[in-house]
C-alpha cells in the first residue's frame, strides 16, 4: 500500500468515527431526558433528589402508588373510552368525505378541503372558550363525550386529508373494474379501497389515538373531576413544594409508554401524519 | 361534513360572538351586555398591561424556536442523509421527542431543571455554573429549550425525507465541475430542498401559537408575565382568578387570527406543491 492511498484509508475511517460520533450526540440529547424519566420513576424517594447516585438499586414503589394513591386506573378507563370512540366516530365520519374529495370533482373542492384543514390548524387556547360555555349551557361539561365531540372536531380534518392521500395513491382503474362487474360505489368503496388502504387506515387510526391521548389544554378545562384523562394527571405535581419526584416521573412513564409503542409502529408514516398528509415521505 | 360543521363552525360564531361582549364567569349568563368593540380596544390601547408583551413574547418564541429547530433539524438531516448501519434503530430515538405527550414533556423538564435536585445543574457544577433555569433570568430560554428539543425532530425528519428525494445527478455533475462541497450545499442542496423548508417551518410557525401544554406544565407563565403567550394569556384571563370570558374571548380572536394568517399561507405554498405532485406521478405512471 502507499502511503496516499494509506492517507486516504485513514481520514475516511476518521470520516466515519465522527458520523457516527455525530449520531451518538444526537440520540443522547434527544433520548437523555426520557431515560432521566424513566430512571426516575424507578428510584425510591431519596435517591430521586441526588442527581449524581447514577446506579441505584431500582424500586417499584412509585409505580405501586400511582395505582394506591393517585386513582390511576379512574384516569386510564377515561382516557381509553375518550380515545377509542374519538378513533372509531372520527374514521367512520371521515372516510365517505375522504373518499368524496379523492374520487368526485365538484366546484371549489380544493378550496373546501383546504378550509376542513384549517380547522385542524386552530389553537386549542381559541377552541376552548366556546366549547367550554356550550358545555355548560347543555351540561354536558366534565363527561367523557364533550371531550370525544371536542377531538373529533380536530380528528375528523385530520383523517380526511390522510386518507384522501391514501385513497389517491390507488389506481381508479381496480374501482372501474369493480363497477363493470356491477358493484355499487358503496359495495366498492368496502371491498376495493378499504381493503387496500387498510395500512393507512391503521397508521390514521393510530395517528389520531396518539393526537387524542395526548391532548391536554382542552381535557384540563372541560373536565374537572369525573372525565379526567391521563395527562391531566400533570397538574397534580406543579406546585413548587413538596414534589414527589418519584411519583411525577412513574405517571410520566405509565402515559407516554402506549404512545410511544404506537409510535414505533408507525415510523414509516410518521413525516405523512405529522404534516396532515401534505408530504407523503 | 354536516357534522363537522356543527361541532366546529357554531362553537367559532359564538367566540366571536362572546368577544363582544362582557360576559364574566361569576356572573349569570343573562347579565352579560354587549359592549362593541371596547374589548378590542382596551387590547390593543395597552389598559390591558400584559397583551403586548405576551404578543412580543410570542413572537420572540416563535422566531427564536423556529429557527433554531431548522439550523439543529437540518444539521440532523444532513448527518443522517449517509450511509448508516441501523439507520431505521438510529431514527427511531428521533421519535420520542415528537409523540410524548406533552404535558408530560413539561414534567420531564421540570425534573430536569429543577435547581437543586436536576440533573442539568449537576452537569454544570462541574464547570462550577449554577442555572436557575426557570427563574426570571432565564424561564423563556428555558421554554424554547423544551420547544426546540420536542420540534426539532420534526423539522429533521422532514428535512430528511427531502434530501432523500433529491435525485444524484445534479451532485454528480457538481463534483465534475470540481464545486467545494460549500459551493454544492449553497446552490444545489438548499435550492431543491426549499419547499419542504417552507413547508417545515409554516407548520412549525403555527405549533408555535398553539403551544399551550409544556409551558403551562413548566412555569404557567410566569414567574410573573415572563413566559406568558397569547395562549396562555388567554388561559390567564379567561380562568384563572378572574373569569372574563369576554375579554379572554377576545384574546382568543387576536390569537386566532395570527394563527389563521400562518395558516392561509401554508395552505397556498402546499397547493402549489400538491398539483405539481400530482402532475408528477400521473407522468411516473405514464412514463
Amino acid at each position: 500500500m502507499t502511503s496516499e492511498a494509506r492517507r486516504r484509508t485513514t481520514v475516511r475511517i476518521l470520516k466515519r468515527v465522527g458520523l457516527y460520533l455525530g449520531l451518538v450526540v444526537v440520540v443522547v440529547a434527544f433520548a437523555f431526558p426520557f431515560y432521566w424519566m424513566v430512571a426516575t420513576s424507578i428510584k425510591t424517594r431519596i435517591d430521586t433528589i441526588n442527581p449524581a447516585k447514577w446506579i441505584f438499586s431500582p424500586t417499584l414503589e412509585n409505580l405501586t402508588l400511582v395505582f394506591a394513591k393517585r386513582n390511576f386506573l379512574m384516569y386510564l378507563r377515561n382516557s381509553l373510552v375518550t380515545v377509542v370512540s374519538t378513533t372509531l366516530l372520527s374514521l367512520a365520519l371521515a372516510l365517505p368525505a375522504a373518499y368524496a374529495f379523492a374520487r368526485f370533482r365538484f366546484k371549489g373542492k380544493e378550496n373546501v378541503a383546504f378550509t376542513v384543514l384549517s380547522l385542524r390548524m386552530l389553537p386549542a387556547m381559541c377552541v376552548v372558550l366556546p366549547y367550554f360555555l356550550l358545555g355548560r349551557f347543555i351540561g354536558i361539561l366534565d363527561t367523557s363525550l364533550i371531550l370525544i365531540i371536542v377531538y373529533m372536531s380536530f380528528n375528523i380534518p385530520f383523517a380526511i386529508w390522510m386518507l384522501r392521500g391514501f385513497i389517491e395513491d390507488i389506481p381508479i382503474d381496480l374501482e372501474e373494474a369493480a363497477w363493470i362487474d356491477g358493484c355499487t360505489l358503496t359495495r366498492s368503496l368496502f371491498r376495493v379501497i378499504i381493503p387496500l388502504i387498510a395500512p393507512g387506515l391503521a397508521a390514521t387510526a393510530i395517528f389520531i389515538v396518539i393526537q387524542s391521548w395526548n391532548e391536554f389544554a382542552l381535557a384540563l378545562f372541560l373536565t374537572s373531576f369525573q372525565a379526567r384523562t391521563l395527562p391531566t394527571m400533570s397538574t397534580m405535581f406543579l406546585s413548587v413544594t413538596g414534589i414527589v419526584w418519584g411519583e411525577m416521573a412513574s405517571v410520566g412513564v405509565l402515559t407516554t409508554l402506549p404512545v410511544l409503542i404506537f409510535s414505533l409502529v408507525i415510523q414509516k408514516y410518521m413525516i405523512r401524519g405529522l404534516t396532515f398528509g401534505a408530504i407523503k415521505g | 361534513m354536516i357534522v363537522l360543521f356543527i361541532i366546529v363552525i357554531v362553537p367559532m360564531i359564538f367566540l366571536w360572538y362572546v368577544g363582544f361582549t362582557d360576559y364574566d364567569l361569576g356572573k349569570g349568563w343573562d347579565q352579560r351586555h354587549s359592549v362593541g368593540f371596547s374589548n378590542y380596544v382596551r387590547l390593543f390601547s395597552g389598559e390591558d398591561r400584559d397583551f403586548w408583551p405576551a404578543v412580543l413574547t410570542t413572537l420572540i418564541f416563535l422566531a427564536s424556536t423556529v429557527s433554531l429547530e431548522f439550523v439543529i433539524g437540518l444539521g440532523v438531516a444532513m448527518l443522517f442523509n449517509r450511509k448508516i448501519a441501523a439507520k431505521a434503530v438510529w431514527m427511531a430515538f428521533l421519535i420520542i421527542p415528537l409523540t410524548i405527550t406533552p404535558a408530560v414533556i413539561g414534567l420531564m423538564w421540570k425534573l430536569m431543571y429543577n435547581t437543586e435536585y436536576g440533573v442539568l445543574n449537576f452537569l454544570l457544577n462541574f464547570i462550577s455554573a449554577k442555572v436557575n433555569w426557570l427563574g426570571p433570568q432565564s424561564a423563556l430560554l428555558s421554554i424554547i429549550i423544551v420547544d426546540v428539543w420536542q420540534w426539532a425532530p420534526f423539522v429533521a425528519l422532514m428535512l430528511y425525507a427531502g434530501l432523500q428525494a433529491i435525485s444524484t445527478e445534479p451532485y454528480e455533475s457538481a463534483v465534475i465541475d470540481g464545486a467545494s462541497s460549500l459551493q454544492i450545499f449553497r446552490f444545489i442542496t438548499l435550492p431543491l430542498l426549499k419547499p419542504m423548508i417552507i413547508v417545515a417551518l409554516l407548520l412549525r410557525s403555527i405549533d408555535a401559537l398553539r403551544i399551550f401544554d409544556t409551558v403551562y406544565v413548566l412555569t404557567k407563565g410566569g414567574p410573573g408575565n415572563l413566559t406568558e403567550l397569547l395562549s396562555l394569556h388567554v388561559y390567564r384571563v379567561g380562568f384563572e382568578h378572574t373569569g372574563w370570558i369576554g375579554r379572554s374571548s377576545s384574546v382568543a380572536i387576536v390569537l386566532l387570527i395570527l394563527a389563521t394568517i400562518i395558516t392561509t399561507i401554508f395552505m397556498r405554498v402546499v397547493n402549489i406543491a400538491r398539483p405539481a405532485a400530482v402532475a408528477n406521478k400521473i407522468e411516473e405512471r405514464s412514463g
